[in-house]
């Protein structure tokens, strides 16, 4: 009996725990549902109709999938931007921000002042960013056509108004994002913390400067790769938008028209909310299909300590 | 062995300087050409050092644009939001940090599934669910959610209240303390340095967003800066880089002080999202 007493007063008490703990989380549960639950089910519903937000929405079944899917869509372009951009800018970036990190961790004095220099580019708004790439890739009046221009090219290219150049010349702009800098500063904590003793080991062991490079420094960071390969896909998707947006507005043409743009365009410009639904629909699949493949391929290549 | 290790140290020194210009150019180029005239900007060829300085420039761009209705709406949106984000998400993070409940693994794995979720794929009912609310055009579908915690904010505080030790909260359950207070009266005060990061990050963030604004806010009156920038000085024919140039200094260099300033608390805030565990 006396048994049993003790058994529901711990009940008493893990129960209250419980309470206790949802009522804190209580305001992002609701948070949750309101604004991000909610309205992800709600896009595969709006993806199925039809509605401009003045007459009532129309059930279209998938027929904004079909158009979408058509031969004639231009959302085969939107997709071929999107899946160049995204795995270009995330190999340019996360290689950049691994780049400066190493450097970061070279034995210097001041090497304090580096990692300001190194990250302050990160702070500034992006659109301030892409002004002053407006200017320095200006064809006419631009630094980067004059530096061409002392290595003996004359003519140099517009760079933003050549479909050809405009998504490179955008994926180098993302090299100054805050995404770079905060993948830097992952990598440079993580580089730290590569045990020393293990470079010791591979030295005695004679191994050379890319050996000790690849088997110990690219093995033992594995995890933080991945994480930070996890950010920069994420990234690509969102924080796209604040990058191309002032920089091209999508163009020259329909060339820099990442899926972010297309979205923004269908809904808010076009007041298309059905189609502008499916596309975010087909947004969140392909973010969703790209992270598990991550994680999936983690499992081969990550190294974790235990 | 020596002389070869001095000029290793020399070379590191070059490459580590080669890169920093390269990482600071764009923001030098911002600063000159705010203090070019239009002429000066458009000479060839291109020169970093302005020959004359055209400091009015910044009274034209003050005069002519509305930069200050712009700046006190990014404040308002600033404060509105980093206020509601450290309430809430210091509030949720608790529980997640520090107490065993049942469906904790689940509730974390949703915050962490819900940050990899892009804006772009919710706005579209998020806009919808607002325009019923009739909050459209104004600052309400910015602010509100803040105080509903962002996932990444409650990951952070989370975090970073694991590094306290457990045993403050046990010994005070033991006398007598609910969880309440003791979030009130003993995490709350260790974690200053925590508030402090997170509402630099936050300030930082709504400093620089360009995307959610957009969205909800039309009229001119209530753009924040970076929504205001987009359509000032230039139109289709013409695009007044002295005047634009001297704005987007004014959007630089806020966040580049208060990051010089709190350059700790950014970089631990920032580090602390790649911690194991």
């Amino acid at each position: 009996m006396e048994h049993d007493g003790l058994l529901t007063k711990k009940n008493k008490r893990n129960v209250r725990e419980n309470i206790t703990a949802y009522a804190f989380l209580s305001p992002w549960i609701i948070g949750f549902i309101l604004f991000s639950g909610v309205p992800i089910i709600a896009s595969f519903v709006l993806s199925l109709t039809k509605w401009d937000l003045i007459s009532a929405p129309r059930f279209i079944g998938l027929g904004n999938f079909i158009a979408m899917f058509s031969a004639g869509s231009d959302f085969w372009n939107v997709l071929k931007v999107t899946l160049v951009f995204t795995v270009f800018s995330i190999i340019a970036t996360l290689t950049w921000s691994f780049f400066l990190a190493m450097l970061l961790n070279f034995k210097l004095k001041g090497i304090g002042i580096f990692r300001f220099f190194f990250f302050v580019p990160a702070v500034m708004p992006s659109i301030a960013l892409a002004f002053a790439f407006q200017l320095l890739y200006n064809k006419e009046i631009g630094v980067i056509n004059y530096i061409l221009y002392l290595f003996g090219i004359n003519n140099g290219p517009n760079w933003l108004m050549d479909s050809h150049l405009v998504i490179p010349s955008i994926i180098f702009v993302c090299l100054y994002t805050y995404t770079t800098g905060q993948m830097m500063l992952i990598f440079d904590a993580g580089l730290k913390e590569v045990p020393k003793e293990l470079y010791e080991a591979c030295a005695i062991d004679g191994a050379s400067y890319f050996q000790k490079f690849y088997y110990v420094t690219l093995s033992y960071i594995s995890p933080v790769i991945l994480f930070n390969l996890v950010i920069a896909t994420i990234n690509a998707f969102n924080g796209s938008f604040s990058i191309i947006y002032p920089l091209t507005f999508g163009g020259p043409g329909d060339a820099s028209r990442v899926i972010s743009l297309a979205i923004y365009d269908s809904g808010f410009k076009t007041f298309r909310m059905g189609y502008a639904s499916a596309l975010a629909t087909v947004a969140f699949i392909m973010v969703v299909a790209i992270a598990l493949l991550q994680f999936k391929l983690s499992d081969k290549f990550v190294y974790y300590e235990n | 062995m020596k002389l070869k290790l001095k000029i290793t140290n020399y070379l590191q020194y070059i490459l580590l300087i080669v890169v920093a210009i390269i990482m600071i150019f764009p923001i030098l180029w911002i600063a000159s050409s705010s203090l070019k005239s239009l002429i000066g900007i458009s000479t060839y060829p291109p020169q970093l050092i302005p020959k004359e300085i055209h400091f009015e420039n910044y009274v034209e761009a003050f005069s002519r644009g509305n930069i200050f209705v712009y700046l006190k709406n990014t404040l308002i949106l600033i404060i509105g939001c980093t206020t509601g984000t450290l309430i809430s998400s210091s509030i949720v993070a608790y529980p997640l940090a520090r107490m065993n409940f049942a469906g904790k693994k689940i509730m974390f794995a949703l915050i962490l599934a819900t940050m990899m979720v892009p804006a772009t794929a919710t706005i579209i009912p998020q806009y919808i669910m607002f325009s019923k609310f009739r909050w459209l055009n104004s600052f309400l579908p910015i602010i509100v959610p803040a105080f509903f915690a962002f996932p990444y904010n409650v990951f952070l505080f989370r975090q970073f209240y694991r590094t306290i030790p457990i045993s403050i909260d046990e010994a005070a359950l033991i006398d007598g303390c609910n969880r309440w207070d003791i979030f009130i009266k003993m995490i709350v005060p260790l974690s200053r340095p925590t508030f402090i990061t997170i509402g630099v990050l936050s300030s930082v963030f709504w400093w620089n967003e360009l995307f959610i604004p957009l969205i909800y806010i039309d009229s001119d009156r209530l753009k924040p800066l970076t929504v205001g920038a987009l359509t000032t000085f230039k139109n289709l024919f013409i695009q007044r880089w002295d005047l634009q140039m001297a704005m987007c200094m004014v959007m630089i260099l806020p966040p580049m002080i208060l990051y010089l300033f709190t350059q700790k608390y950014l970089a631990e805030g920032i580090k602390t999202t790649g911690m194991k565990g």
